[in-house]
C-alpha cells in the first residue's frame, strides 16, 4: 500500500518503461532532462508559492489582509506578479559595466538553484547525492554573494556599492557561523551524505536536534540566525536596506533581472529552511515513535515529500514571524553579533558536542 | 568576572526582549483585521454628513435653485475656484433683475476649506458626500452647478432642504453639465 | 524686564524702544550685532532663544525683526529691529555666531528679500535656485513666469557657496568649498524613502560614516507668505492646514488666536475647550505617526502599520468633527467651524482606553528590543546649549534638558486650566525624543481627559464682522505645536489683507541641527536620528 504514495515506485515505473522502449543511453538522456525541467519548474513554483505566503503572512502580522483581489484570497497574485515581471522593459543602463552588470543575477539564480538541486525532498526524490553533501551545499550557495558583489560594483551606483559592501562583511562573518553550526551536526552523525543523515534520523528522538540535545538545540538556532542573515532577509537586510539604501545592491536592475534577485531571494529562504530540515529535524522522515505501530503506520501513509515541505514551512513561518517584528540591525551590531556572541558559542558548542560523542551522552 | 556575567546577562536580557516583541505580533496574528474593503463596502459605507466630498447646489422639484449670483462665494474663494455667471433679464413687469447663468466651480482647484458654504446669504450651494470624483480628464472636474434650465426658487417657498439625503448623493452633479461630453462620467 | 531695558539703553542710547505690542527695541544696522550680543550673555536673563526671524519689505528699507527669548523663561519675549535703505545691495551683519539657528534664516531671509548678511559662513540662497531673479517678498517683486522659466534640463549642483566677510581691510567676498575635493558624497533625497518629504542632504561619507551634511530645501516651496498677503484673514487660514499637515490644527489654531488677539475677538469658552481637545487629538495622530515612521526608518515596517491604525481612530472622530480627516479644516476666527456631534464624549473615553492599551504594546514591541536600543541610544546626541542655539523645541528640544513647553510657560487658550507635567529627558538623544514622543501621547491622553466631560454649554463660535480688518501694528502668537514652537506674525497696515504674514517653522530648526547632530555617526543612523527628529518638509518649504 504504502510504496503507491511514494515516489520512487512511480520513477521506477517510468524507468522501466524508458529502459524497455528505448537504447539506455536515449532513456538516461529523458530523464536527465526531465529531472532537469522538473527542478527548474519547482524552483519557480515553490518560489511564487513563498512570495504568496509571505505577502498573505505580512498582512496578518500587520493586522491587514494581504493580497485578495487577484484570484479567490489572492492566490494568484504572485502569478500576476511574475507576468507583470516577465513583461517589463528591462533597462539598458549608459554608465554601467555592462557585461558584469548583466552577469550578475546569473550567479545568484545559478547558486541558488545548485544548492536546490542537491536538497532531499522526499524519499527517493533526491537528486545529486554526494558523499561530502554538506560541504557542497556551504560551498555553491556561498557563490550568490558574488552576485551580489558583482551587482553592487557594476551599477555604478553609490547606494548600491554601499550595499555591496556592507553585503560583503556581512556574508562572509556568518557564512562562518553556518558552516560550524553544520559541522557540530557532521560531528554528532559521522557523515556528510545527506541521504545517510536524513536515514540516521528515523524516529522521533533520532532527530538529530533530540539526538545531540544541548548543543544540538544551539547549533539549531544559530544556524537559523546566520541562514537568516546568509539570505539577506529580516533584520539583516543591510545590503538592501530600503529606507536607507533604496534598494542597495539591486537598485539599478529592472524587469527580469530584479526578478532573478527576487526569486533568487525567497528561493534561499526555502533552502536554509530546508537544509535546517533535513539536518536537524529528520529531513523528510514521518514523526515515528518507536513501538507505536497504529500511530506510525497512520503517519507513513502522509508522503514523505509533505513531511519535507510541512516541516520547511514552519521554519519559513519562523523566519517570517522574525523578520516582520524586529527593526534592522546597524553593520557594527552585525558584526557584533557574528564575532561576539555566535562565533565563540559556536566553538564552544563544537568542542561540547565533540565531548558528547566521545563520551556517547547522545540519545542512541 | 563582572564582564563575563555582563556578556551573558546582556545576551539573555536581549533574547529576552526580543521575544516580547514577537509576542506582540504573533497576537496580532491572530487578531481582527482592519482593513476595510472598499468597493464592496460601499453600501453600507457612511460618511459623515459633514464631510466635503464635492460641492453641489440642490435644486428642488421644479427645477429651481436658491441662488441669486450675488457673487459672495466667488469673491471669498481663496484660490479663484468658482466662477459665478450672471445674465441681465427683464421680468414680467418690465425691472432688469440679475439672474444666474452659470455657476461654475473647479472641483480641481478646491481646497474644501468651506468658506463659500458658509458664507452663502442663501444656503444655496452645500458640500455633498459623494467622494468618487476620480476622472480621466482635467476638464471633467470643471462642473456647471445650476441645472439646465432651472430657475430661482420665489421667496414665498419653503425655504430649501439643508441637505439631501444620502442616496441623492450618487447623484452626480456634473450630469446636468452644460458640456454634453459629460455622458461617460460614472 | 524693567532691568532688560536699562542694558538695553544703556548698550545703545540712541535705540527706539517701543512697547505697544511686544517690547520692541529699533536700532542701526551697525549697532545691532553689539545689542544682541550684549542681551544674549547678559548674566540676569540671557535672551539665548532665537524664536524667528522676520525679513520685510517696508518700501524704502529692508528691514529684520529678531524675536528673542529667554531659554530659562520662555515666556519672555523681545523685539529686536533693523533695516538697510540700501535696496540695490542690501547688507546687514550676521547673527550666527550668537544663534546657530540665524544661519538658515538669514540665507532664507536672503532668498526671499535679497539682504546678504555678512560673517554667515555661507551665503547661498536658501529655497531658492542660485540663478533665480528677483526677490519673491519684495513688495515690487515681479511675477511673471518668463523671468524665471522652469527649467527642464539636468544641471550638476555646485557645492561653492559664496559669502561676505568683515576683514580689517574692510568687506571682502569670497567663495568657500562645501565638501573637499575627494568626498564620497551621495544624495539623501530629494527622493529617498525615509526623508518624510522632499528634503535634500548632500551627505559626503567616509565608508559608513557620516562626514558633512549640507541641506537643500524648496523643492516644495509654495510661497504661501507671499500668496497670503493678497488674501484676507479668512481665506489664508486654509494655508495654514498645509504648513505642517500632521499638525494642521494646532497651526490654524495660532493663526486665529493672532487674529482674535488683533481684531479684539472675545472667544467662546465652549469654542476654547473644543479647539483644544482637537490640538491632544492632533498632537497625538502626528505623535503616532512620528512612531510609526521611526520604527520604519529603523526597519520595523509593522509598528508603522499598527501606529497609523491607531492613528485611524482619531481621523474618524476628526472625520465626524469637521468633515476632515488630514487637512481637518476646523477653526475659524472667532471659534470654530462646527459644534461637537452627538457622541463625541463617547468616542474620546472610548479612544483613550484603546489607547493606554496600545502604548503598552508599542513600548513591549519596539521600545525594550535590544537591536532598537542599540540603533536609538547614544546616538545622535544634542546638548542643551545646543538644542536652544539652533532653536530645536518640543520633543526634541526636551529631550535635550530644556524645558520649552508653550501650553506651561506661556498657556494659551485654556491651557491654564488643565493640569499635566512637561515631559522632559537629560539625554539628548534619538532615544530621549522617541521616549518623549510616547509619553507625550499620554499626557495628551491626560488633558483629553481632564477637558472632555467639561465642556461648558455656550456658543461654539463668536460673532464676527463680514470683513475682518486688523488695527495697525506687529501681533504675534506663539503656540506648541506637534513638532516644537510654531509662531505666526502678521504686520497689518489696516487692511483686510496682512502687509507681511511670517510663519515659525519648528521643523527648519530640526533640520538645521541634522548636520551637527549626525557628524561622526553611521549612515543608518542618520537616517534613525532624522525619523527621531521627526520633521515634516512642507513646513519649512512654506
Amino acid at each position: 500500500m504504502i510504496k503507491y504514495i511514494e515516489a520512487p515506485y512511480y520513477l521506477d515505473l517510468l524507468d522501466n518503461f524508458l529502459k524497455t522502449n528505448l537504447p539506455e543511453w536515449a532513456a538516461l538522456a529523458i530523464e536527465y532532462v526531465l529531472i532537469g525541467l522538473v527542478l527548474l519548474t519547482a524552483y519557480a513554483v515553490i518560489a511564487l508559492a513563498l512570495i504568496y505566503v509571505e505577502r498573505k503572512v505580512t498582512g496578518f502580522f500587520q493586522a491587514r489582509l494581504g493580497p485578495n483581489r487577484v484570484g479567490p484570497f489572492g492566490i494568484i497574485q504572485s502569478v500576476a506578479d511574475m507576468i507583470k515581471i516577465l513583461l517589463k522593459e528591462i533597462i539598458r543602463i549608459d554608465n554601467v559595466d555592462k557585461f558584469l552588470f548583466y552577469l550578475a543575477p546569473f550567479f545568484m539564480i545559478v547558486s541558488s538553484f545548485l544548492t536546490f538541486g542537491a536538497l532531499p525532498f522526499g524519499r527517493g526524490l533526491h537528486v545529486v547525492d554526494f558523499d561530502n553533501g554538506i560541504f557542497y551545499l556551504i560551498a555553491v550557495s556561498s557563490l550568490s554573494i558574488i552576485g551580489v558583489l558583482l551587482a553592487g560594483w557594476a551599477s555604478n551606483n553609490k547606494y548600491s556599492m554601499i550595499g555591496a559592501m556592507r553585503s560583503g562583511a556581512q556574508f562572509i562573518s556568518y557564512e562562518l557561523s553556518a558552516a560550524m553550526a553544520l559541522m557540530t551536526i557532521v560531528v554528532l552523525t559521522g557523515t556528510m551524505k545527506l541521504s545517510t543523515i536524513v536515514d540516521q534520523q528515523e524516529y522521533v528522538y533520532h532527530w538529530n536536534i533530540f539526538r545531540g540535545h544541548i548543543p544540538a538545540v544551539i547549533a539549531f538556532v544559530i544556524y537559523l540566525i546566520a541562514g537568516h542573515a546568509e539570505t539577506n532577509r529580516g533584520p539583516f537586510d543591510l545590503p538592501e536596506a530600503e529606507s536607507e539604501l533604496t534598494a542597495g545592491y539591486h537598485t539599478e536592475y529592472s524587469g527580469l533581472q530584479f526578478g532573478f534577485y527576487y526569486l533568487a531571494e525567497y528561493l534561499n529562504m526555502f533552502i536554509i529552511a530546508g537544509i535546517a530540515t533535513t539536518v536537524f529535524l529528520g529531513g523528510w522522515q514521518p514523526i515515528q515513535v518507536e513501538g507505536w505501530d497504529g500511530f506510525n503506520t497512520a503517519m507513513n501513509f502522509i508522503p514523505s515529500f509533505v513531511w519535507f515541505f510541512g516541516k520547511t514551512g514552519f521554519l519559513v513561518m519562523l523566519s517570517l514571524w522574525v523578520r516582520w517584528t524586529f527593526p534592522r540591525l546597524r553593520i557594527d551590531q552585525l558584526l557584533n553579533l557574528e564575532w561576539k556572541y555566535l562565533l565563540p558559542i559556536n566553538m564552544v558548542n563544537l568542542i561540547l558536542m565533540v565531548i558528547i560523542v566521545i563520551y556517547g551522552l547522545y540519545i542512541h | 568576572m563582572s564582564s563575563v556575567s555582563q556578556y551573558f546577562s546582556g545576551m539573555f536580557k536581549g533574547i529576552w526582549s526580543l521575544l516580547t516583541g514577537m509576542s506582540v505580533t504573533l497576537k496580532e496574528l491572530f487578531a481582527k483585521k482592519v482593513t476595510q474593503q472598499y468597493p464592496e463596502n460601499r453600501k453600507t459605507l457612511e460618511m459623515s454628513p459633514r464631510f466635503k466630498g464635492v460641492l453641489i447646489m440642490p435644486h428642488d422639484e421644479n427645477n429651481e435653485h436658491a441662488c441669486t449670483a450675488c457673487g459672495i462665494c466667488q469673491m471669498n474663494c481663496p484660490n479663484g475656484t468658482i466662477k459665478v455667471l450672471s445674465k441681465m433679464i427683464e421680468t414680467e413687469d418690465g425691472k432688469k433683475k440679475k439672474i444666474l447663468d452659470q455657476h461654475q466651480y473647479d472641483l480641481g482647484m478646491c481646497t474644501f476649506c468651506n468658506l463659500c458654504v458658509i458664507t452663502c446669504p442663501q444656503d444655496a450651494i452645500i458640500f455633498d458626500q459623494d467622494f468618487e470624483n476620480s476622472v480621466f480628464t482635467h476638464s471633467r472636474l470643471r462642473m456647471r452647478l445650476n441645472k439646465e434650465g432651472s430657475k430661482l426658487r420665489e421667496k414665498k417657498k419653503p425655504a430649501p432642504v439643508a441637505k439631501p439625503a444620502p442616496e441623492k448623493a450618487a447623484e452626480p452633479p456634473a450630469e446636468a453639465s452644460a458640456d454634453k461630453d459629460n455622458e461617460t462620467k460614472e | 524686564m524693567e532691568k532688560i531695558k536699562e542694558l538695553i539703553l544703556k548698550t545703545v542710547p540712541d535705540a527706539v524702544v517701543d512697547e505697544t505690542q511686544k517690547l520692541t527695541v529699533t536700532v542701526t544696522s551697525d549697532k545691532l550685532h553689539l545689542l544682541a550680543k550684549t542681551l544674549r550673555y547678559n548674566e540676569a536673563m540671557p535672551f539665548d532663544f532665537l524664536v524667528m526671524m522676520i525679513g520685510e519689505d517696508q518700501g524704502e528699507a529692508l528691514g529684520v525683526l529678531y524675536m528673542l527669548s529667554a531659554s530659562q523663561d520662555v515666556s519672555k519675549e523681545l523685539v529686536l529691529r533693523t533695516s538697510t535703505t540700501d535696496r540695490e545691495k542690501p547688507l546687514l551683519y550676521s547673527v550666527t555666531d550668537l544663534w546657530e539657528t540665524a544661519h538658515f534664516n538669514e540665507r532664507e531671509i536672503y532668498a526671499m528679500l535679497g539682504i546678504r548678511f555678512i560673517n554667515n559662513p555661507d551665503m547661498r540662497k536658501f529655497f531658492l535656485n542660485q540663478d533665480w531673479v528677483g526677490f519673491p517678498l519684495r513688495k515690487d517683486y515681479d511675477a511673471d513666469p518668463a523671468i524665471n522659466p522652469v527649467n527642464l534640463e539636468s544641471r550638476d549642483i555646485i557645492d561653492i557657496a559664496p559669502r561676505i566677510v568683515e576683514t580689517e581691510q574692510g568687506l571682502k567676498e569670497e567663495t568657500v568649498r562645501i565638501f573637499e575635493e575627494d568626498d564620497y558624497i551621495i544624495n539623501i533625497g530629494p527622493q529617498h524613502p525615509s526623508m518624510h518629504g522632499v528634503m535634500h542632504f548632500r551627505t559626503s561619507l567616509d565608508g559608513e560614516i557620516v562626514k558633512k551634511i549640507d541641506v537643500h530645501s524648496g523643492y516644495i516651496h509654495r510661497g504661501i507668505e507671499k500668496l497670503s498677503e493678497s488674501l484676507t484673514y479668512p481665506q489664508i487660514l486654509h494655508f495654514t492646514d498645509r504648513l505642517d499637515y500632521l499638525s494642521a490644527n494646532i497651526n490654524r489654531h495660532a493663526l486665529c488666536m493672532c487674529v482674535e488677539k488683533a481684531a479684539e475677538i472675545e472667544v467662546p469658552e465652549r469654542a476654547q475647550y473644543i479647539r483644544v481637545l482637537t490640538d491632544e487629538l492632533n498632537r497625538i495622530q502626528s505623535h503616532l505617526i512620528a512612531w510609526g515612521t521611526m520604527c520604519m526608518d529603523l526597519g520595523a515596517t509593522t509598528a508603522f502599520i499598527y501606529g497609523m491604525r491607531e492613528r485611524e481612530l482619531i481621523l474618524e472622530i476628526f472625520e465626524k468633527l469637521s468633515g476632515g480627516r488630514l487637512i481637518i479644516n476646523y477653526n475659524v476666527i472667532g471659534g470654530v467651524m462646527f459644534d461637537i456631534y452627538d457622541g463625541f464624549q463617547k468616542d474620546i473615553h472610548a479612544f483613550i482606553i484603546e489607547m493606554r492599551k496600545r502604548v503598552k504594546e508599542y513600548h513591549k514591541l519596539f521600545s525594550g528590543n535590544v537591536i532598537a536600543l542599540g540603533r536609538m541610544k547614544d546616538l545622535g546626541i544634542m546638548t542643551k546649549e545646543d538644542a536652544i542655539s539652533y532653536a530645536v523645541t518640543g520633543p526634541a528640544g526636551r529631550g535635550s534638558g530644556w524645558s520649552c513647553d508653550l501650553r506651561i510657560h506661556q498657556p494659551y487658550s485654556i491651557y491654564d486650566k488643565v493640569q499635566f507635567k512637561e515631559i522632559i529627558r537629560t539625554e539628548g538623544d534619538a532615544y530621549a525624543r522617541y521616549l518623549n514622543r510616547l509619553d507625550e501621547i499620554e499626557t495628551s491622553l491626560e488633558i483629553l481627559e481632564q477637558l472632555v466631560d467639561n465642556i461648558p454649554d455656550g456658543d461654539f463660535q463668536a460673532k464676527t464682522k463680514a470683513i475682518i480688518k486688523l488695527p495697525e501694528g506687529r501681533y504675534y502668537q506663539r503656540v506648541e505645536a506637534a513638532r516644537g514652537e510654531f509662531g505666526v506674525y502678521i504686520e497689518s497696515r489696516g487692511d483686510k489683507t496682512p502687509y507681511r504674514l511670517k510663519f515659525r517653522s519648528p521643523s527648519m530648526a530640526l533640520v538645521s541641527a541634522m548636520p551637527l547632530i549626525c557628524r561622526e555617526e553611521k549612515l543608518s543612523d542618520l537616517i534613525g536620528i532624522g525619523g527621531s527628529m521627526d520633521y515634516v518638509i512642507p513646513d519649512i518649504d512654506r
